[in-house]
């Protein structure tokens, strides 16, 4: 079963005031207010001189896993919220790849699964690997996207958008982290970008993404009980204890400690909050715990994956 | 039932009636028109047509409008149900007096 074998992360040192983006995209004092006092948001995270080569870059430099096994590396994905993440005809993927020593891997983006496309990833990487019958064989997770359009720095009445990478190395099998169970949700009648499917998400957001996670749970054999934390995608505090609400569970063991000094981190949430949660000795090992996404674009998605650490 | 609950029916009615009148005064505001026959049973959502989002900016009106501070952690869907709905969810959750 596939193992995450390391996680490098990286989130620039430059921080912006909900109140300057908010004030970038229009918004009114209200609108703004009511993302700082109801969704508990506050600094969103940016590199203002880096492109998207510099955060993954940055990820890559902490993911000591990879150190003298670039030559294992098979594949290397990149998840992406948005299907364009930098101006045609760059490729700063490939670019990084190259420098890393990994240009012999095959190198493709993962999405249509919105901010749960990091979870796909995984998966995919895992089965990849598995199909393969190649127990040498790795393969690098890629996430991070740079928020250089409008519809990059914002999620209407949800969220904005920050600049955060993680790298994340897997095997198809391996003792630690080892994934137990993915469960993913695909809502293909919340389709357009229009008010009406956002107001759909916002309605089934809770619920669905509550039972996704149970889902997941319940086949990895585990009751919630014994999920010792989740590792959340940071859209905001308010959605997370609404999820909590259904589930049962207790809204702090969600690590929900970036929410208000990074923003939403396309797919790197999940994998920022496993080393927030490492450096918190939140992990123990033997214990489960869970990564849990969602997002809507094209389609809604919701996923969620059962670890033991 | 949960703890807000709890607070929420353990609060003064007549401060809750005060906040009905309250609300009921900032939903043409809020809104952007008119709206008549506006009652505590009256539905914020099913009737009015409130969002989630016109919903909060109603709760956050009201702390400016009568200089109060509410607690909106615990701020759910259910409580954006009815005018009385939300009157005792603001009435349970003050951090200033009323």
């Amino acid at each position: 079963m596939t193992a995450v074998v390391g996680v490098g992360v990286w989130v620039p040192e430059g921080r912006v005031g909900i109140e300057e983006v908010g004030g970038e995209l229009g918004l009114s004092g209200m609108q703004v207010k009511i993302f700082r006092r109801y969704h508990r948001l506050g600094e969103i995270a940016r590199d203002p001189h880096g492109g998207l080569a510099e955060l993954l870059r940055g990820a890559l430099d902490g993911l000591d896993a990879l150190r003298g096994q670039e030559h294992r590396v098979r594949y290397v994905l990149h998840a992406r919220t948005f299907p364009t993440v930098v101006p045609y005809p760059h490729d700063p993927v490939r670019e990084v790849c190259d420098a890393y020593g990994l240009g012999h891997a095959a190198v493709f983006a993962v999405g249509h699964h919105a901010c749960a496309s990091g979870l796909l990833a995984l998966d995919a990487a895992g089965r990849l690997l598995a199909a393969e019958g190649d127990h040498d064989g790795l393969a690098l997770v890629l996430t991070g996207e740079k928020t250089f359009t409008a519809e990059a720095r914002l999620v209407p009445g949800t969220s904005f958008f920050g600049e955060g990478a993680a790298a994340c190395l897997v095997a198809a099998t391996g003792e630690r982290d080892r994934l137990l169970a993915y469960a993913s949700d695909l809502r293909g009648d919340i389709d357009s970008g229009d008010e009406e499917a956002a107001l759909a998400f916002q309605r089934v957001y809770a619920d669905t993404l509550a039972a996704t996670i149970t889902a997941a749970v319940a086949r990895a054999g585990l009751a919630m009980d014994d999920v010792g934390v989740v590792l959340p995608h940071n859209v905001n505090r308010v959605a997370w204890h609404q999820v909590c609400r259904t589930l049962g569970y207790p809204r702090e063991r969600v690590v929900l400690d970036n929410v208000a000094a990074t923003g939403h981190l396309f797919c790197a949430d999940s994998f920022v909050n496993y080393r927030t949660a490492q450096a918190r000795g939140l992990l123990r090992q033997g214990e489960p715990y869970v990564m849990a996404a969602a997002g809507a674009g094209s389609g809604a998605a919701f996923s969620a994956m059962a670890f033991v650490h | 039932m949960t703890e807000q609950d709890t607070t929420a029916e353990a609060a003064d009615p007549a401060l809750r009636d005060r906040l009905v009148d309250s609300i009921r005064d900032l939903l043409p505001q809020v809104l952007g028109r008119e709206v008549a026959g506006v009652t505590a049973d009256t539905a914020l959502m099913d009737a009015l047509g409130i969002s989630s989002t016109t919903g909060l900016e109603l709760v956050l009106e009201l702390e400016e409008r009568l200089e109060l501070e509410i607690s909106v952690e615990e701020l759910g869907r259910d409580d954006f149900g009815t005018v009385g709905s939300l009157a005792a969810y603001v009435a349970g959750n003050l951090l200033t007096e009323a």
